[in-house]
């Protein structure tokens, strides 16, 4: 091959992002599935009973004979892919929002989102209302959109990165404010529920929580697929996006929309996992320096799984007769791991004291040139 | 200058008043009727037990919120460092229910929880210190790391509630913020421990009112910035702990307080500091007095026996709002 085609193949690859995986891609790819791998076997088989690797088979084909295989299928089972759907589901909306908004703090919990859409589903719980469980995820929906409309009017769109999540902190403290009134209102057997649920747990969660989620995924993934180029033309900035024929703000509601539709039913299903729509988005630009939104975005919702597989491990098992919700140790874990990535990676010279527009322009104009991984997309978002 | 005071002199007064007479079981009435050496038993006890006290450390407490978020809003020159931003009022709460869950702490030994709280302070205040570093950084980043920085702590809270779960019920309560069952007890810790930190803080007011100038201009009349900066901190965090300790984690008062003594009394910290406890206290009660008449209109209203709405979630509904503001005009105004 000569020189010449091997810098257009290069280009090539490049400008499709992190579709054709290269040195960087697999090696992460291994790692993850590696991760993936040791955490699926640790969540099916450590516990009581502890039923060892060899035996796993075996247990899931006579699922209704053993104990082993009932509490492997019926418990265990829901539980990872729980975990690992809610997981990608959170990754996934944690990388649209970052890129909508172009801004790397940009998570669901800093935007009011999470603590509407927990709003809407203790409500009534508290107030002892029965609903059917199809409305629920309707009610976290609703409260998941209240928080960040909000939050987006409050601060408006096209302000510095700080001020909106400054807004965004502000909403949520005041939906927080309203949610503690409620479990003032609950009695204490009540309460020991709502507060594991506000954490975020998976505990006891079956069949019928995993199929609840499917609908609101057939609605998601499409539109997420839809979306995602527009997201990486909407990286260049305002003005470029719109030059290339975007309409900035309606495809950042649309963004916004989808995130919520993601985020929702996870919410209502196992309560607010938090900051895994930060971290997972920072380990997949992290690791895959060169992508973009497109590449990103399924890295970032296999990402989310991880997390959220791996946090639930300590959850069920660090204390171990006690629960301890995986949202806590996602939380313990995540925030301090995300921003690790996020100060390292601005601590690069590249990505120091540049205005935010040609920021875009060079990291794009980086990837299409398809320079090697050493030159890292900064967030567009003033971090520092 | 001496008229605004007599007028928040006053108004501390009338929010006083309001918050004796407001409450169920006695109307406004029978409440001057004590006062004036009549009722019965039941009714001394009442006003003289329980909403006394009650008075007493909801004015104490919001006095130490806005002398603290000024001085740190001050020391740190970012108007928006309040103590719930800057980590330190999710660390004192952390170390509150840390020490009481490890039987450290609890209501035989109260002055442990007020030393855990203020520990717990230190550490939130570290963390951000770690996380923002020490250069002198964007005003709303270090508000956004802060914001960061109580995540992680609310989550380390959570686990320990969840561990030794104890009382769930008053825990959450005090973690939003209530003065509902306060005694003579917690007013006795409370006024030795705001008295002496917040008469320091006043002492410092000169080298405070310098470090709103900037470090240069007070490494030039002679200040050593640093240590005055590290004093400061110390006198807000105790001052935080001890209103912590005394009625929980009471929402964005220390953040807006300051805001509202410097736009009335001026940034002649000398009479400000003062002016901020004044603020704070008529803050706070006028929203416990408030939140009082809220509960009892929404309990007739909702035909529910039991609905207290605890003073925290109005003060942090109202100071979400007003944070809204500030943030809507702090970046164009340098401070």
């Amino acid at each position: 091959m000569s020189a010449r085609t091997a810098t257009e193949s290069a280009v090539g690859a490049a400008a499709w992002g992190g579709r054709f995986p290269r040195s960087g891609g697999t090696c992460q790819l291994v790692v993850l599935i590696g991760l993936l791998v040791a955490a699926s076997a640790c969540a099916l088989s450590l516990g009581t009973p502890y039923v060892p690797l060899y035996r796993l088979p075996g247990a899931l084909l006579d699922a209704d004979t053993t104990l082993a295989g009932v509490v492997v299928t019926e418990l265990r089972v829901p539980r990872l892919v729980l975990a690992l759907v809610a997981g990608a589901c959170l990754g996934a909306a944690g990388l649209v929002l970052q890129e909508a908004l172009r801004n790397p703090l940009a998570v669901p919990e800093m935007l009011g989102v999470s603590s509407g859409a927990a709003l809407g589903v203790a409500a009534p719980l508290v107030l002892a209302v029965s609903i059917p469980a199809a409305v629920q995820p309707l009610l976290a929906i609703g409260g998941a959109a209240l928080g960040g409309a909000l939050t987006l009017l409050a601060a408006g769109l096209g302000r510095s990165p700080s001020a909106v999540l400054l807004t965004g902190a502000a909403v949520a403290a005041a939906l927080q404010a309203a949610l503690l009134v409620l479990m003032v209102m609950a009695d204490q057997l009540d309460l020991q529920l709502i507060y594991r649920y506000l954490l975020g747990s998976l505990s006891a969660r079956t069949w019928d929580d995993v199929t609840g989620l499917w609908p609101w995924l057939l609605v998601a993934v499409p539109a997420l697929v839809l979306c995602a180029p527009v997201l990486s033309v909407l990286r260049l900035g305002d003005e470029d996006a719109e030059a290339l024929g975007v309409r900035a703000q309606r495809a950042r509601f649309a963004a916004l929309a989808i995130a919520i539709v993601l985020i929702a039913p996870v919410t209502a299903v196992c309560g607010p996992v938090a900051w895994v729509g930060f971290l997972a988005p920072h380990l997949a630009r992290r690791l895959n320096p060169g992508g973009d939104a497109v590449g990103w975005l399924p890295w970032s919702a296999a990402w989310g799984s991880v997390v959220v597989a791996v946090a639930d491990l300590p959850a069920r098992l660090a204390l171990a007769p006690v629960e301890t919700p995986a949202g806590a140790w996602t939380a313990l874990l995540g925030v301090p791991a995300g921003v690790a990535l996020l100060r390292s990676g601005n601590r690069r010279p590249t990505a120091r004291r540049r205005s935010a527009g040609s920021e875009a322009r060079t990291s794009a104009g980086a990837e299409s040139r398809g320079s090697g991984p050493d030159v890292v997309p900064t967030e567009v978002g003033e971090t520092r | 200058m001496s008229r605004r005071f007599s007028v928040f002199a006053v108004l501390v007064v009338v929010c006083a008043c309001a918050e004796l007479a407001a409450g169920r079981g006695m109307s406004p009435a029978m409440v001057w009727d004590v006062l004036g050496g009549g009722g019965d038993a039941t009714e001394r006890h009442i006003l003289f037990q329980l909403r006394l006290p009650r008075l007493l450390v909801a004015l104490g407490a919001g006095a130490c919120l806005g002398v603290a978020g000024l001085v740190l809003q001050s020391a740190l020159r970012n108007p928006l460092a309040g103590p719930e931003v800057t980590g330190v009022t999710p660390g004192a709460v952390l170390g509150a229910v840390t020490a009481t869950g490890l039987g450290l702490a609890g209501w035989e030994s109260p002055f442990a929880v007020v030393v855990a709280a203020c520990v717990g302070g230190f550490t939130g205040a570290g963390l951000l210190w770690l996380l923002a570093g020490r250069g002198p950084g964007d005003p709303a980043q270090t508000a956004v790391h802060g914001v960061l920085v109580s995540a992680v702590l609310g989550g380390l809270t959570a686990m320990v509630l969840l561990v030794a779960p104890g009382e769930l019920g008053s825990v959450v309560q005090w973690l939003v913020g209530t003065t509902e069952g306060r005694v003579w007890q917690h007013w006795h810790l409370l006024w030795p421990w705001a008295l002496a930190w917040g008469a320091a803080a006043w002492l410092m007011a000169g080298p405070l009112a310098l470090l709103r100038c900037g470090d240069d201009i007070a490494s030039a009349a002679g200040l050593s910035a640093a240590r005055a900066r590290t004093l400061a901190l110390v006198c807000a965090v105790a001052l935080t702990a001890g209103a912590v300790a005394a009625v929980g984690a009471l929402g964005f008062v220390g953040l807006l307080v300051p805001h509202l003594a410097l736009a009335v009394f001026g940034a002649d910290l000398r009479v400000t500091l003062p002016g901020a406890a004044l603020v704070g206290a008529a803050v706070v009660c006028g929203a416990d007095a408030a939140a009082q008449l809220v509960s009892q209109l929404l309990a007739v209203a909702l035909d529910s026996g039991r609905l207290t709405l605890p003073v925290g979630a109005l003060t942090a509904c109202v100071g979400a709002g007003l944070l809204l503001v500030v943030v809507r005009r702090t970046p164009s105004r340098t401070f």
